[in-house]
């Protein structure tokens, strides 16, 4: 056994965890507490301010909104149950047309409400999947049906002419809600 | 109730309200209800100055104190 004495440091200071309350480094007194929560304050100020500037932006321009007209597919190409790929209004903003049923098609934009992961229309289900953490959305509506999204996918207005499916606009949310 | 608590509890208050808020900012925008957000926004904005009045309300009250 080892002899008390001879250790350099004593028994009862040698550690490197253990030190915390005893150099009153870790402590939080009431006066930081209160600092600390005033920051916290000001930082979700902040934060907020480029929500408050976007949606400014969109307030004055939304007047001016205009949507393209974007053909997606003929229907004499498509079967019921397929589902294709596009973008719409924007080239970097991903939309998924399904050929639901004979006569019935719909369009949403597909990214998932939650997280903005990319949505995939399940055939067999009949039910548009997000993968990531298994949201899924009513085809009929785009309201969310199960998983973490709690809002409903923006769904993108079609027109039929001449056999073919065009895309002429997107529903803003107070008209899914 | 001590005083000394007052400040703590009102500053934890009014911290729960920028968090709910901001929540909110950022729900609202992507409900595309941009009205809702500048005011949410608005109301976050005008919190702050609110928890520093707190907060110097208290470290005075306690200087008066002596504490």
């Amino acid at each position: 056994m080892e002899n008390e004495k001879n250790r350099p440091i004593p028994l009862k200071d040698d550690n490197y965890t253990h030190n915390i309350n005893r150099s009153n480094e870790r402590s939080l007194d009431r006066r930081s507490f209160m600092k600390t929560m005033v920051g916290a304050a000001g930082l979700f100020a902040a934060s907020t301010l480029p929500w408050g500037a976007l949606a400014a932006k969109e307030l004055m321009s939304s007047s001016s909104k205009s949507y393209p007209t974007q053909k997606i597919a003929n229907l004499s190409d498509i079967k019921p149950g397929d589902a294709i790929e596009f973008n719409y209004p924007g080239e970097h903003d991903s939309a998924l047309f399904v050929y639901v049923k004979e006569k019935e098609y719909k369009a949403y934009q597909n990214a998932c409400t939650h997280l903005r992961c990319p949505v995939f229309w399940d055939r067999d289900e009949k039910e548009l999947l997000c993968p990531c953490h298994h949201g899924k959305f009513d085809i009929a509506t785009g309201k969310p049906l199960a998983g973490p999204p709690r809002r409903p996918l923006p769904e993108i207005v079609l027109q039929e002419k001449d056999g073919a499916v065009y895309a002429v606009g997107v529903k803003r949310y107070e008209e899914q809600l | 109730m001590k005083s000394s608590y007052r400040g703590v509890i009102l500053l934890a208050l009014i911290l729960f309200a920028s968090i709910v808020c901001t929540q909110y900012t950022v729900n609202m925008y992507f409900a595309q209800r941009y009205m809702e957000v500048l005011l949410l926004s608005g109301a976050t904005v005008v919190l702050f100055p609110l928890a520093w009045m707190v907060l110097r309300k208290d470290q005075r009250d306690r200087r008066e104190q002596g504490k």
